[in-house]
């Protein structure tokens, strides 16, 4: 039974490092716990759900609109809500979450209230592994998922745009001073986070069954994480994911299905007392 | 408020009002409107007990009212304790656990005591759900009696009719509202005022800012456990969907389109969006969602301060400042 939790725990954690990484982008830059980014994995889901079920596209074009447009949208959060929010010193927190209510429920006008499901055509073979058996679209996805972070690690170290938004992230008055724009840095940060994070929900999207309110808990979990994990730290998102991907389906496994989220939250908590800047973080000077 | 003797006047006034409101709206809607913007005023103000005098936020209050209500509950129903001593029991059991929960978690800063009053919230929904023995899980609990409060044995009052649980609440009310006020001359109020405009200052001048806090935290989560009993007794029926965190969310934003750190912003806000949710109901749900959530940000960007912040505009506008 073991190898059989382990599989499903990592395949839970590459979903909640992608979403993770998205988000710490965000919170590292604009200082926003942009819980709106929930929205923007189930529209992921339903964009890529739309294209490859009704036109009959191939997935991976339906994966690639699915980015565009969640891209897109928190593009567009960015400039209309949350650059004029921060300007003028207002909650970000309570505009997230009524951004977050918007799109749900245009969602729900949209796409209606059925939970829906499609199927792949391929990867549905199993894999064995070390007598734990994985979907081959499963591992393609834990795969995709360790390339996707290293590139956004080497993406963050490595190119200009990169190393701006750490800076801005660092300190952002520094980062005005030697010529660093912070609102054109947001906007790329944003349109990158929520890349990552609507690309997540297409990749899901044929696994579970998904309607408006699809995205609430990852984003819950992938916060757990990202605090979990110290803020900004691309390592510590890794290890959090890693510890509450794994730990919910050994706790699922063996104790109950219900105690698992439980069992997440607690964590949280117990961490953030003992070490409130995360595993990684760094404390603000 | 300059003039000491006018504003006593007007709350006498409000007062008088309060107390006819009953007798002059006697349809049932409204009756019913009055009780659940009379209970949703509690939670708001002792919302505001932190938000507006210390500057925390708690996106976790839902959690805490559901905590009073199947304490509440309970205490009735299956050790048979009269209403009043059950009532008081639950808003105390939630002051605990909000001092359980605040003495670690308000040491922390900025996102993360929201972060951790907003999990709270979620992990007691899962405990309302999960602890089947106790709280009747998802099912919940139906068929909690009306209160019975025996003030000389053998004669007890009993708050069957909406009008009568609307003056059980009134009086609740303002028993909120006079510890508000009384918190905030206190000298607890001037060192939670501190803590608001500058923590650290406050510290530096010698201010337990964090026994403060926690000290205001446990009695803000009490209330809302009283309003969670109140609560439980008039509608008869509680469940874990109750208390989530979108009710939580909710009372934050009376406080705020309200105002927060005053007494009357947050009774007009419960007031605003109880009436705003009850006529959204014409509408179709989601489009009422959707414009509900437009006027959130609308609001966030525009009307920082709510509504009192509004008059405190103008007030300064008519003298020519």
């Amino acid at each position: 039974m073991f190898p059989q939790i382990l599989l499903n725990g990592l395949f839970s954690s590459s979903i909640y490092c992608q979403v993770a990484l998205g988000l710490t982008l965000i919170l590292g830059v604009m200082d926003i716990a942009d819980f709106a980014q929930g929205g923007l994995y189930m529209l992921g889901a339903f964009v890529a759900f739309l294209i490859a079920k009704s036109w009959g596209s191939s997935f991976l074009f339906a994966i690639c609109v699915a980015i565009l447009a969640a891209s897109a949208v928190g593009i567009i959060n960015n400039i209309i809500v949350y650059q004029p929010a921060l300007k003028r010193g207002a909650n970000s927190l309570i505009a997230a979450l009524g951004i977050l209510l918007v799109i749900q429920n245009l969602a729900l006008l949209v796409f209606g209230p059925d939970y829906q499901t499609f199927q792949l055509r391929f990867g549905q073979a199993k894999i064995e592994i070390f007598g734990g058996t994985i979907t081959l679209y499963k591992s393609i996805i834990v795969l995709e998922s360790c390339l996707l972070v290293l590139g956004v690690w080497l993406f963050l170290q490595r190119t200009k745009i990169g190393k701006a938004i750490r800076a801005v992230s660092q300190n952002k008055e520094g980062a005005a001073i030697v010529g660093i724009g912070s609102r054109k840095v947001s906007v790329f940060t944003f349109g990158v986070g929520s890349a990552l994070v609507g690309l997540t929900g297409a990749l899901v999207s044929p696994i579970y069954a998904f309607d408006v309110h699809f995205g609430t808990d990852v984003i819950v979990k992938a916060f757990t994480i990202s605090i979990f994990g110290g803020l900004g730290s691309t390592l510590g998102t890794i290890v959090g994911a890693l510890v509450i991907g794994i730990g919910e389906n050994i706790i699922a496994g063996y104790i109950s299905t219900e105690y698992s989220n439980l069992m997440t939250f607690v964590l949280l908590i117990l961490i953030l007392f003992v070490r409130p800047q995360g595993i990684f973080g760094r404390r603000p000077i | 408020m300059k003039s000491g003797r006018g504003s006593l006047l007007f709350s006498l006034l409000l007062t008088a009002i309060f107390c006819v409101l009953p007798l002059i709206f006697t349809s049932n809607l409204i009756q019913h409107l009055l009780v659940i913007i009379g209970i949703t005023v509690i939670l708001v103000l002792s919302l505001d007990m932190i938000l507006g005098h210390a500057g925390l936020i708690s996106l976790g209050h839902a959690g805490f009212m559901g905590l009073g209500a199947y304490t509440c509950v309970l205490l009735v129903m299956k050790y048979k304790m009269p209403f009043l001593v059950s009532l008081l029991s639950g808003a105390g059991f939630a002051g605990l656990l909000g001092g359980l929960i605040g003495y670690p978690s308000l040491r922390l800063r900025g996102h993360y005591f929201v972060i951790v009053t907003f999990i709270c919230g979620i992990i007691f929904t899962l405990f309302f759900t999960n602890l089947v023995s106790i709280t009747k899980g998802p099912m919940g609990i139906p068929g909690i009696p009306s209160p019975q409060i025996t003030i000389v044995p053998g004669w007890s009052i009993s708050f069957k009719s909406k009008a009568a649980y609307y003056y059980l609440v009134l009086a609740f009310i303002f028993l909120t509202i006079y510890v508000k006020h009384q918190l905030y001359h206190s000298r607890m109020g001037k060192a939670l005022l501190a803590i608001r405009e500058d923590e650290d200052l406050g510290r530096s001048l010698g201010i337990n800012t964090h026994a403060y806090k926690v000290g205001i935290f446990m009695i803000s989560t009490a209330f809302a456990g009283l309003a969670g009993g109140l609560y439980a007794h008039y509608i008869r029926f509680i469940g874990p969907d109750s208390f989530t965190m979108l009710h939580s969310f909710y009372f934050f934003v009376m406080n705020l389109i309200g105002g927060s750190g005053t007494i009357a912003g947050p009774v007009i806000g419960a007031l605003l969006l109880t009436v705003i949710d009850e006529l959204s109901q014409l509408l179709q749900p989601a489009l009422a969602r959707i414009l509900f959530g437009v006027f959130l940000i609308l609001v966030i960007l525009y009307m920082p301060k709510g509504i009192m912040g509004l008059k405190t505009l103008w007030v300064s506008q008519m003298k020519g400042e």
